[in-house]
């Protein structure tokens, strides 16, 4: 029985299960959904997202945010597909594509982690510069005509019917999600996030781990844009846009704290699974896409309202318990004159 | 005495410091000028007061904004509610019948409710407001997109043919040349500075901004206090909706969808401390003003597309930001007033 | 436990020399002087304020002298961050626990270290059965106690194999079991040739556990030696200014005039009261009257004034001011009836930094009608402002200062200025001298001698023995939430307060 108790309570379980939940309700509804293949195919649409969501996670986890990862996306997919598309070796695309993103990185954990300005606002305004950035790069047009190599790709499939990019994704996030939690270092993220200073009076590099937290962010983000560009085949200046907010949106759902401190990898993949499968969703249930944002919106907001309620209502619960142990009453004192002055 | 002489410094140099933050903002306004109407004799003061229209809306919402940010949170679902208002405007008037004042009415209170809701997500179950309006700015422009199919118009055309009087409120102009849009911002301007720097409720932002347990051990309803800014916001938005629907005279739900980061550049180039606690509406007014003319100016002096501007407003928002973070960094400052020293001294 | 530090004898494990540190105009630290023997347990003595904490983070790495040299076994070292100070082997067991909350105990005790798990975990568990300390190592830590925390803080230096171990109050939240082990500890760290900064405000600790002992005040070490030198009297007299009697007096501040309580209708009245962290508090405050509130931390004396104050759920109980049933309200109301409330923590409850004293002071009564109706009566706020600046020698440069540049004692005065300026006819006062100078303390004991003599009655939560002594007209002591101890004037003695703070009571009760 404690096992099961013990399960229940990691948050990603409750992530799991909201996920199982929400395909078996669709699947009642219309059961085309739970379909193997429709069900995979949830898998590999969600592969940018997951890795959109799990970069951000790293920021998330010290306790900030980075809400650039859409621009990193785009400016990504339109490098590296111009690129490719101009003849260059995939290898060298590849290689700018992720440099690029991991100067970003730099840079926005520079003014993040060495500057001290809030992470919110900072990202915010790297994001506008990416963003416009873009547009100066591909001159407004359309990345098109990418080599046929590059999209089939997309679709090659490694495990059964799980294309080569979601397994490659899954086990990377997965050997990740270890290093986070098992080796040492990888515990300074979420010790960061959960007790800065805390971590800076044992000795662990704060500045240091959130400039690694954006690195990763900007590289994950860059990797999505590659695999994004290979997808789709062909990429607008506009590639990427709101992209972050679904990514935050899918480390919620995942159960990821945005105060920090609290949440894993897996748990930002189910949510990214979660969040990619909503357009899918609404058009198994018949809703037309219209509905997207709106559901979108109250699914975020509601699961966030429960999450904060749920931690507030432990966090006082736990400060009132503390204080009620204080008045138990205590056996009788002995007498004794040691502490007396 | 030492510690005297450095107080009078220090106090002067804070009184200077928050004047020269307004002057600085000035003296970018006017450069713009001058650089952009060199750069092209068609930029000029006349034709950007007939331009202004383009960027009334950011310039507007972002007075509001400041409320909020003064609170230590912010507001990322002020663009949805624009459009959220244009369309609710729209199919009251068009599909519900109703009188065009009255779908005006309408418009404003379901903006005030979007930003209650918000408000009190933040203030009475403590989520962050970051992740509360970004719900917010998924549900409202999707709410708002579901109302347009309601309509009997094709959603991407846009309710048009709205009364004189309406589309009056953003195409009167005031001796032939001065835009009512601009009045209305001057008029938002008075009443945002009364209400914010001048009247209680202002004070109660400002200290709940700074130290929200304090002001609760003053007596303040703190918790009150951060929701109702978010409700001005609201408001803000869609007054910018209503000005914007009579300027273009279509009602459609996704217009003000590319506000978010001008708004907070805005609010925070003007002055306001993202932390919360400081704030400026005649610097988020300058401020936006800038933002508005580079906004203007850059494409028409310089042939910079549109599509590019986002550029300058990031440029803008971190050189605020990193030039803040750097001034406020011991050893910089240490740095610069060694070299005051020096210079005072020799 | 593992490897075991002799290092020679004739040479400090840690030496501090000249260190100087301020904080914009407040000067904390001028010119300490401090070193720590290997085997040695030097304790730290000192009032709210003379600056332990200051140089403790110093010597940890946290904060940066202005001036003066650490040595470290006679090698010069320059701490400039805590990994450096924890490379040289010195470990800060902080007054607060800094854990993680959302880890568990184990983790919170072994992150950072370079070993497996699998041996951390087994060094975790021997030295746990070594020192008798049982803690649930899966549990998070965001649901132990301070007790609790603080137990897994000491095991995190204890596992470091500190060479240099500070120990910031230990003992506040520990029960009489968990200080027999801590001190049973600290031996065999003695033993070890560990070198011990212990600081504490119980001189009794100082006689059972320290072999050197270092008074610290107004920035300064004033007494230092072997333990065995002093007696408790001298500590006392080396822990008080200089201008004032060592020893229990009685003086009254403001005349000696005794209330008369025959007949007094009071002021304050709790039956039965009950919140979280205090329960059964049976208590009156009489008009004109200072009551002293003693108790160590965590005592529940805090609570008690802030769920009177409306910050916290009432669980039981009534709460009558002037008879008026106020119990539960909220802190609006509760301001409107007549009472107010000077936090014990004035940074995080009493002031608003970035904002000028102004806005500060008049923030209690922002709704006011003499404020203004809409707009703000500018005249009106810098009349109040300006008569608190005079009358409480407030150091100011103009009433636009922010209130975060003024020295501790003057913030201290513009919260007070803030409590005051509502009228109250109660004032609850939480460690009003707590973290400033002397000179302050002294203005602020010239207010509440000046309110008593209004009519208004003080009641005064205090850490402070001394402090209570010197003021009170009557006194109460609280233990583990409770109120085991009432004394009229004539009994008011740091001997009876500090006895009952710690439970130990006669059950002397004074019916009135």
């Amino acid at each position: 029985m404690s096992l099961i108790k013990k399960i229940t309570k990691i948050r990603e379980m409750s992530s799991l299960l909201f996920l199982v939940i929400l395909f078996g309700v669709v699947g009642l509804i219309n059961s085309d959904f739970l379909t193997p293949t429709s069900l995979i195919n949830c898998l590999n649409d969600s592969v940018v997202f997951t890795l959109l969501a799990c970069g951000i996670a790293f920021t998330i986890f010290t306790g900030e945010i980075d809400v650039s990862i859409g621009a990193i996306l785009g400016i990504t997919a339109a490098v590296t597909s111009t690129m490719l598309v101009n003849g260059s070796s995939w290898i060298v695309a590849v290689m700018v594509g992720i440099i690029i993103g991991a100067v970003i990185g730099i840079f926005n954990g520079w003014g993040v982690a060495y500057l001290g300005i809030p992470s919110l606002i900072f990202t915010l305004g790297t994001n506008g510069i990416i963003r416009g950035s873009i547009y100066v790069y591909t001159k407004g047009a359309w990345v098109e005509n990418l080599p046929v190599w590059f999209t089939k790709l997309s679709q090659f499939k490694l495990v059964g019917n799980l294309t080569a990019y979601y397994t490659i994704t899954l086990v990377a996030v997965i050997a990740a999600s270890l290093i986070l939690t098992r080796t040492r270092k990888g515990k300074y993220f979420i010790a960061v996030g959960d007790n800065a200073s805390g971590a800076t009076l044992v000795g662990i590099p704060t500045k240091k781990t959130k400039m690694l937290a954006y690195i990763l962010s900007g590289v994950f983000a860059a990797v999505a844009g590659i695999i994004y560009s290979s997808r789709i085949g062909f990429i607008t200046p506009t590639a990427g846009s709101g992209y972050e907010m679904r990514a935050i949106a899918a480390c919620v759902l995942g159960g990821i704290s945005l105060s920090g401190g609290l949440g894993s990898l897996i748990g930002a993949s189910i949510g990214a699974i979660i969040m990619s499968s909503v357009s899918r969703i609404l058009v198994f249930l018949g809703f037309s896409s219209d509905y997207d944002n709106t559901i979108t919106g109250v699914l975020l907001i509601t699961i966030v309202v429960v999450d904060a309620l749920a931690q507030n209502r432990s966090a006082i619960k736990n400060r009132r318990q503390r204080l009620m142990a204080r008045t138990a009453l205590l056996p009788p004192a002995k007498g004794e004159k040691q502490h007396e002055h | 005495m030492n510690i005297n002489s450095s107080l009078i410094q220090f106090r002067s140099s804070i009184k200077s410091t928050v004047k020269r933050w307004e002057t600085v903002l000035t003296f970018l306004l006017l450069s713009e000028f001058i650089v952009f109407s060199l750069a092209n004799e068609k930029f000029t003061f006349a034709r950007m007061l007939l331009s202004i229209n383009d960027i009334i809306s950011i310039c507007i919402i972002s007075l509001f904004v400041t409320f909020v940010m003064v609170t230590g949170g912010i507001d990322i679902q002020a663009g949805s509610i624009v459009g959220l208002t244009s369309i609710v405007i729209g199919v009251s008037w068009q599909d519900g019948g109703m009188n065009i004042w009255g779908a005006v009415i309408v418009s404003v209170i379901v903006a005030a409710l979007c930003g209650a809701l918000s408000g009190f997500f933040v203030a009475y179950c403590g989520v962050q407001p970051m992740i509360v309006t970004l719900g917010g700015s998924f549900l409202f422009s999707g709410i708002a997109l579901l109302i347009s199919k309601i309509s009997s118009t094709e959603s991407y055309k846009g309710i048009s043919g709205f009364p004189d009087s309406f589309t009056q409120i953003a195409k009167y102009k005031l001796f032939g040349v001065i835009s009512s849009q601009l009045l209305i911002f001057i008029a938002l301007i008075i009443i945002c500075y009364f209400l914010l720097h001048k009247s209680k409720y202002g004070r109660s932002v400002f200290l709940v901004g700074v130290n929200h347990e304090a002001s609760e051990y003053s007596g303040i309803n703190s918790r009150l206090v951060v929701m109702s800014t978010y409700i001005l916001s609201g408001i803000g938005a869609s007054i910018a909706g209503i000005v914007l629907t009579a300027y273009l005279g279509t009602a459609k739900s996704d217009i003000g969808v590319t506000f978010t980061l001008p708004i907070i550049t805005a609010v925070v180039l003007g002055g306001t401390l993202s932390t919360g606690g400081k704030g400026s509406i005649f610097g988020t007014a300058l401020a936006a003003v800038v933002i508005g003319v580079l906004r203007f100016g850059l494409p028409l002096s310089f042939k910079i597309s549109t599509q590019y501007l986002d550029i300058p407003v990031g440029i803008l928002l971190l050189a605020v930001v990193i030039g803040r973070a750097l001034a406020s960094n011991p050893k910089t400052s240490a740095f610069f007033n060694k070299l005051l020293r020096k210079k005072s001294v020799g | 436990m593992a490897q075991e530090n002799q290092a020679p004898k004739h040479v400090p494990m840690i030496c501090v020399k000249g260190i100087y540190k301020s904080f914009g105009m407040n000067a904390v630290l001028k010119g300490i002087d401090l070193s720590v023997y290997p085997g040695e347990v030097v304790a730290l003595i000192g009032g709210n304020g003379a600056g332990k904490s200051t140089l403790m983070k110093i010597i940890m790495g946290i904060y940066q002298q202005d001036k003066g040299d650490i040595e470290i076994s006679g090698e010069k070292v320059n701490l400039s961050k805590p990994s450096v100070a924890l490379a040289h082997g010195i470990y800060m067991v902080p007054q607060e626990p800094m854990l993680f909350p959302n880890m568990t105990v184990e983790e919170n005790i072994t992150i950072g270290f370079s070993e497996k798990t699998s041996e951390l975990r087994k060094r975790l568990i021997e030295l746990m059965d070594e020192i008798g300390w049982h803690l649930d190592l899966h549990r998070k830590a965001n649901s132990l106690s301070i007790a609790e925390q603080q137990l897994v803080e000491i095991l995190r230096g204890l596992l470091r194999n500190a060479r240099i171990l500070i120990l910031d109050e230990p003992t506040s939240a520990l029960t009489f079991d968990e200080v027999k082990s801590l001190f049973k500890c600290v031996n065999d760290l003695k033993a070890k040739g560990i070198g011990i900064i212990y600081i504490t405000h119980r001189l009794g600790e100082v006689f059972e556990i320290a072999t050197q002992v270092a008074i610290l005040r107004d920035g300064i070490v004033t007494l230092s030696g072997q333990v065995g030198d002093f007696t408790r009297e001298m500590l006392v007299k080396g822990l008080l200014p200089t201008d004032m009697d060592g020893n229990e007096a009685k003086e009254g501040i403001g005349g000696n005039s005794d209330i008369d309580y025959n007949g007094l209708e009071p002021v304050l009245e709790l039956k039965d009261f009950s919140g979280y962290g205090f329960s059964n508090i049976n208590l009156k405050v009489y008009p004109g009257e200072i009551l002293g509130v003693a108790g160590v931390v965590g005592a529940g004396r805090t609570e008690l004034a802030s769920t009177i104050f409306g910050r916290d759920k009432v669980l039981g109980g009534k709460v009558y001011l002037n008879g008026k049933d106020i119990t539960g309200l909220p802190t609006a109301k509760v301001l409107e009836a007549g009472i107010n409330y000077v936090p014990e923590d004035r940074h995080l409850h009493g002031l608003f930094k970035i904002r000028d004293i102004a806005e500060n002071t008049t923030s209690s009564v922002l709704y006011r009608n003499f404020m203004g109706k809409l707009f703000i009566n500018n005249k009106y706020e810098h009349a109040e402002t300006q008569r608190y600046v005079e009358n409480f020698r407030i150091k100011v440069t103009g009433h636009d200062q922010p209130a975060g540049s003024l020295s501790g004692g003057n913030q201290q005065k513009v919260v007070i200025a803030r409590s005051l300026i509502t009228k109250p006819k109660l004032v609850i006062l939480d460690e009003p001298t707590r973290g400033i100078d002397a000179a302050a303390r002294g203005d602020v004991y010239r207010i509440i001698a000046q309110l008593r003599s209004e009519g208004v009655s003080v009641m005064l939560i205090s850490s402070d023995m001394e402090e209570i002594v010197e003021l009170s007209d009557r006194a109460v002591t609280v233990y583990q939430g409770r109120l085991n101890g009432e004394f009229r004037k004539a009994d008011i003695n740091q001997d009876n307060l500090m006895a009952a703070s710690f439970g130990v009571t006669g059950e002397r009760k004074v019916d009135l």
